[in-house]
């Protein structure tokens, strides 16, 4: 080992503060590194902190872009609610009117309806009433005539007197009939008295029967 | 402690500043530095020549996070410092140095018995000087391209009578650049071989706190060499008058 250091082998202290020729070499081999690092190194890393860089920059843009439409967009949905909303009221207010007014309609109608069934049943009462009337007009008379005839025993030749008498008679059922219908309801009397003229009917017709 | 330190280092157990040596042409060449500065030249080479076939704009690896942190530091202290349009070369320059002297640096962290032939080539004036003087010629040729005639005008401020004291200043800067990292480092190296005189038993502790602590001076060493680096360009070439402050 000692053989290494002739400087110290010199005796006296060694002058490791003179350089000697170990510089040239030194210098030589930091020049290759110092090359490599700034020829190889150091472009296609500042292109990379670059490329970063802009990356960066482009999405910052991009989400500031991205929350301005997001805005906008929400923007254009609560207007949108809005106006749905109003369009909605609107519709719905339509459609109340609508309601009110075929339930008016219908009520109108149904009114009507009611008025002319009521209408015709009167008519259809009053003509029935009307027919019963005439029937018992011509059938009465007759029975009224063969029953008088048999009651008094003389025969009723005399045509006009007979009809004056007939027609007198009639007149007078006609006006307790009118008085009992205008006391009671539309339809009792005259079916009573139809009732009752029918019996009349038949008891005269048994009567003859047996006779 | 100094008495016992002589002593040591006359029983021959604490050697400073002698290296195994070639002698080729005549020239002496100090083939421990050589053989580690190259050591520590390759593992910056490949780190770079890796870098260059991997650096990517998208997702960085952890080197080229390293790198581009570096790199980030240096441009903004040249860009405040002198401006990176008036020397872009500095970039890489300084790049360069801190990253090859933080590896030479470290090359102290392998084991002592490896010291005799791979010791920190920065131990070793040889190269602190040949980085050192490369830089100041560097400064002193910027400095006159950039200024011209202007240049030498700060030698005589601000008093004609300074020019002595600023030409001594001027020359001093290599000295004191290349001087500061050795020192360190040399002591760095002292520091272990002397810590290496206790018991094997107990050196074990010592020697490892001191070896972290190296790392650490390493680090700030290589910072140092490559910030000054930029300051002196900027007391140089910086487009105004730099207050120079040392």
């Amino acid at each position: 080992m000692s053989s290494y250091y002739l400087a110290a082998a010199g005796g006296g202290g060694n002058l490791f503060l003179i350089p000697n020729a170990t510089f040239f070499v030194e210098l030589v081999i930091f020049l290759i590194v110092l090359a490599v690092v700034w020829r190889y190194a150091v472009p296609p890393v500042k292109r990379g902190m670059d490329e970063r860089r802009e990356m960066v920059r482009r999405q910052i843009e991009e989400s500031q872009q991205a929350s301005k439409r997001l805005a906008e967009a929400e923007d254009r949905y609560s207007k949108a609610l809005a106006e749905a909303r109003v369009e909605a009221a609107k519709i719905r207010e339509t459609a109340r009117a609508d309601a009110q007014d075929i339930k008016d309609e219908m009520r109108h109608q149904a009114e009507q309806e009611v008025a002319r069934i009521r209408e015709r049943g009167e008519e259809q009462l009053a003509h029935q009433r009307e027919q019963i009337v005439r029937e018992m007009r011509s059938e009465l008379g007759n029975l009224a005539v063969t029953l008088a005839g048999r009651i008094v025993g003389e025969s009723v030749a005399d045509d006009a007197r007979r009809a004056g008498t007939v027609d007198r008679f009639l007149d007078e059922l006609h006006g307790m009939a009118a008085s009992d219908s205008s006391s009671g309801d539309t339809g009792g009397p005259s079916n009573s008295s139809a009732d009752s003229a029918g019996d009349g009917v038949v008891t005269a017709r048994n009567g003859r029967r047996r006779r | 402690m100094t008495s016992e330190l002589f002593a040591a280092a006359e029983g021959g157990n604490v050697q400073v500043g002698e290296h195994p040596q070639w002698h080729i042409l005549g020239m002496t060449i100090n083939a421990d530095t050589v053989i580690s500065t190259a050591i520590a030249a390759l593992i910056v080479v490949a780190f770079a020549l890796y870098l260059a076939r991997t650096a990517t704009g998208k997702v960085p690896s952890r080197l080229q996070l390293i790198f581009e942190t570096v790199t980030e530091q240096v441009e903004r202290q040249v860009e405040s410092n002198l401006g990176i349009r008036t020397a872009p070369f500095v970039v890489p320059l300084a790049i360069t140095l801190f990253f090859f002297i933080l590896i030479a640096n470290w090359l102290a962290v392998l084991p002592h018995a490896w010291e005799e032939y791979i010791r920190p080539p920065t131990a070793d004036v040889n190269l602190t000087f040949a980085m050192a003087i490369f830089v100041m010629i560097l400064v002193w040729i910027t400095g006159i391209r950039v200024k011209g005639r202007h240049y030498f005008k700060h030698f005589v401020e601000p008093y004609p009578v300074l020019l002595p004291l600023n030409l001594v200043e001027e020359l001093t800067k290599p000295i004191t650049l290349s001087l500061r990292l050795f020192g360190n480092i040399l002591a760095g190296t002292v520091m272990v071989s002397v810590l290496a005189l206790m018991p094997a038993a107990i050196q074990w502790l010592p020697t490892s706190a001191w070896k972290l602590f190296d790392l650490f001076i390493g680090l700030l060493q290589a910072l140092i060499f490559a910030l000054l680096t930029i300051l002196y360009f900027a007391f140089a070439a910086a487009p105004q008058e730099e207050e120079g402050a040392h």
